[in-house]
């Protein structure tokens, strides 16, 4: 149509105006990419820590105990009786399991207390879930029954916890708890390793100690809080979960199985796609306003024009269209590039990766990470942001372009 | 039937508190296939009659009836349907698109009528073209065109859609003398070999020479109406 031609004719009129917009438009969007990489990168992240050091891949757990987790009860526990273990060790692509029992305490070097999350594991049957060998910076992991001199618990805790308690492998530390039936209780530990993992909390605020030892101190028998299990494919959690769920439900009603992505650290990793979503708009906007600018500018240029092209029966729409047409083409134009720029800035930034460890610390903001963040490739954020381009330049120009064309034809033919 | 029939043609401008006649009753007949000049001083309200005729404007009273038509009970829409298929103008600074070659410029005024083959498109404008004198020159851009030449190009768009009418508010007022008769005469050729009513308004008595009819404008009415063979 001859209006397409001519609004394709005026996009290269104003070359560099054109090309100036287009590259707002492109930086724009080559930014959005990139961040929302960055972003990708730290949320899979955080799924790996928190899967890795904290929760693998699916939970045996009751439901009520999941509901009140935060507060570390010491009800609605559950036994890890035979039958339910069979059943767990029994799934599809199943790779280990593990009965822990937490527990909130208050540890003491003596001279200072700080609150911490104490946690009972089983060492052979925790590292067939959470492998923390890699992370040992000093000493090792406690082993099956080991006992200190004079009956002392062995424990393990985290490198910035031993750093605030100023203690290392062979120093004591005191763990005072409360047992299930409100009692004070304590643990006395011996420090026999010290990790220093990729997930913060795990760093500042655990202590493992023997399954059996906080068994007893908290007079729970052999009770656990959970059974964490993992399995060959996370993605497959969800699915597993649900038909472990249906046998357990035979051995004991009250028992639930959750995958990974029903925690709730995940979901606040979820919660972060919304502040993308935010920078989407921001970044949108800043394109709609060099489109409504170009618009505005061109329409002042082209005054006499519209006025020539109304006066002679075009109708407001007409000219709407040419000014509309030719503003989506400098937002494909842009799009192309900033997706061009993208492939190459995420390409690179998956590869190289960013330290961000000496430049913020993360933890605060929930996002336990450490070292290095790369890059994801997130093919529908391309598709996604090139579209949105294309359609904001589209929908900011028609205002502007109202503007323009429902002049009144004397007054742009004359405009003084 | 006459083209246009003007009666009690009234037009007041408002300018904030002060009112500013511009026309104060013109009644007026053009026949068809008249070539007729509207001159007169300057703010003798010239434009403002043009702007009526050519449905661009609105009369504060009075009427107009184009080719039996009451121009007075139509929207903003209508008036633009009329221009856009009965009514050709031609600006004193050409308003050519200047990213469209003298082809284009012309080209999509015929498209916009939207009654001609694809084929016959391309015959009539390089015919009308080559009848204002510049065939040859098709594929240059405005910026390459002499005044003249881009007073062609706007003749030529104007009359390719084969309107009723062409309307052209002081045509050689950017052009030298010489240019001015050229453009003149042109109008006038087309005027006697296609029959379209023309009708323009000049400060240029050498201009003026070409008109068969001449209407001189004061204070708003017409002072003097003057048809010559
Ligand atoms: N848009 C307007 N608003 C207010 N007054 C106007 C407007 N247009 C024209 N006028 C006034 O109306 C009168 C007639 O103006 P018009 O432009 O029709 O004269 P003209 O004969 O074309 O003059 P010129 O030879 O200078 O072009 C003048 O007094 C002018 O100031
Ligand atoms: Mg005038």
């Amino acid at each position: 149509m001859f209006l397409t031609k001519l609004a394709l004719k005026n996009l290269a009129r104003h070359r560099n105006r054109t090309l100036i917009t287009a590259s707002i438009i492109a930086f724009a969007v080559f930014f959005y990419l990139l961040l929302d990489s960055l972003i990708g990168g730290m949320t899979e992240m955080s799924y790996e820590m928190i899967i890795n050091y904290e929760a693998g891949h699916l939970q045996v757990v009751t439901e009520e105990y999941w509901a009140e987790e935060e507060k570390l009860p010491l009800k609605n526990l559950i036994t890890p009786e035979p039958e339910l273990m069979t059943a767990v060790k029994n799934v599809p692509g199943y790779l280990g399991s593990s009965a822990e029992l937490n527990f909130q305490a208050m540890v003491s070097n003596g001279v200072n207390e700080l609150p911490v999350i104490g946690r009972g594991i089983n060492p052979p049957d925790f590292a067939g879930v959470i492998n923390l060998t890699d992370y040992f910076v000093e000493g090792e992991m406690f082993r099956v029954g080991e006992r200190r001199a004079f009956g002392v618990s062995p424990a393990v805790i985290g490198k910035r916890l031993a750093d605030l308690l100023k203690v290392q492998p062979g120093d004591y530390l005191t763990l005072l708890v409360k047992d299930r039936h409100e009692t004070f209780n304590t643990i006395e530990a011996e420090i026999t390793g010290v990790i220093h993992t990729g997930n913060p909390l795990v760093n500042e605020g655990l202590v493992y100690v023997p399954l059996d030892v906080a068994q007893e101190a908290l007079a729970v028998g052999d009770r656990v809080s959970k059974v964490l299990m993992k399995l060959e494919n996370k993605n497959r959690a969800p699915g597993v979960a649900k038909e472990l769920a249906e046998q357990l439900q035979t051995i004991n009603p009250r028992l639930a199985v959750y995958s990974w992505d029903q925690l709730e650290a995940v979901t606040v990793a979820g919660a972060k796609q919304m502040g993308n979503r935010l920078i989407m708009v921001i970044i949108l906007l800043i394109a709609a306003i060099a489109i409504i600018n170009t618009v505005i500018l061109a329409a002042l240029e082209r005054m006499e024009e519209i006025g020539m092209m109304k006066a002679m029966g075009f109708q407001t729409k007409e000219v709407i269209y040419t000014f509309v047409l030719e503003s989506t083409g400098i937002g494909v134009l842009g799009g192309i590039l900033g997706v061009l720029l993208g492939l190459a800035g995420v390409g690179v930034f998956t590869v190289v990766g960013l330290d961000f460890s000496g430049i913020i610390d993360m933890a605060p903001y929930g996002i336990p990470v450490v070292g290095k963040i790369y890059g994801v490739w997130n093919p529908l954020s391309f598709v996604t942001v090139f579209a949105f381009g294309v359609i904001v330049s589209l929908f900011s120009s028609i205002l502007p372009a109202y503007w323009a064309a429902d002049k009144d034809p004397i007054k742009a033919i004359y405009p003084k | 039937m006459a083209l246009l029939e003007m009666r009690g043609l009234t037009k007041i401008y408002d300018q904030g508190k002060i009112e500013v006649p511009a026309l104060r009753g013109i009644d007026l007949t053009v026949e068809k296939g008249e070539f007729t000049t509207i001159f007169g001083p300057s703010g003798s309200g010239k434009t403002t009659l043009l702007n009526l005729i050519g449905c661009l404007d609105r009369p504060t009273a009075g009427t107009i009836i184009f080719d039996g038509q009451e121009l007075g009970g139509l929207d903003k829409k209508d008036l633009a349907i009329i221009r856009r298929h009965h009514v050709g103008f031609v600006f004193q600074s050409y308003n050519l698109i200047p990213v469209l070659t003298a082809y284009e410029n012309v080209e999509f005024a015929i498209r916009l009528v939207n009654k001609y083959e694809k084929k016959e498109i391309r015959d009539r404008v390089m015919r009308i073209l080559a009848a204002v004198g510049l065939a040859g020159l098709e594929n240059r851009k405005p910026n390459e065109l002499s005044g003249g030449q881009k007073q062609r190009v706007a003749i030529a768009r104007a009359l390719v859609k084969e309107p009723k009418l062409v309307l052209a508010d002081e045509p050689s007022a950017n052009l030298d003398s010489k240019t001015s008769e050229e453009v003149l005469q042109v109008m006038a050729k087309m005027n006697r070999e296609l029959g379209t009513t023309f009708i323009f308004s000049t400060h240029d008595p050498l201009v003026m020479e070409y008109a068969r009819r001449l209407i001189e404008i004061r204070d708003g009415q017409v002072a003097k109406d003057q048809r010559r063979e």
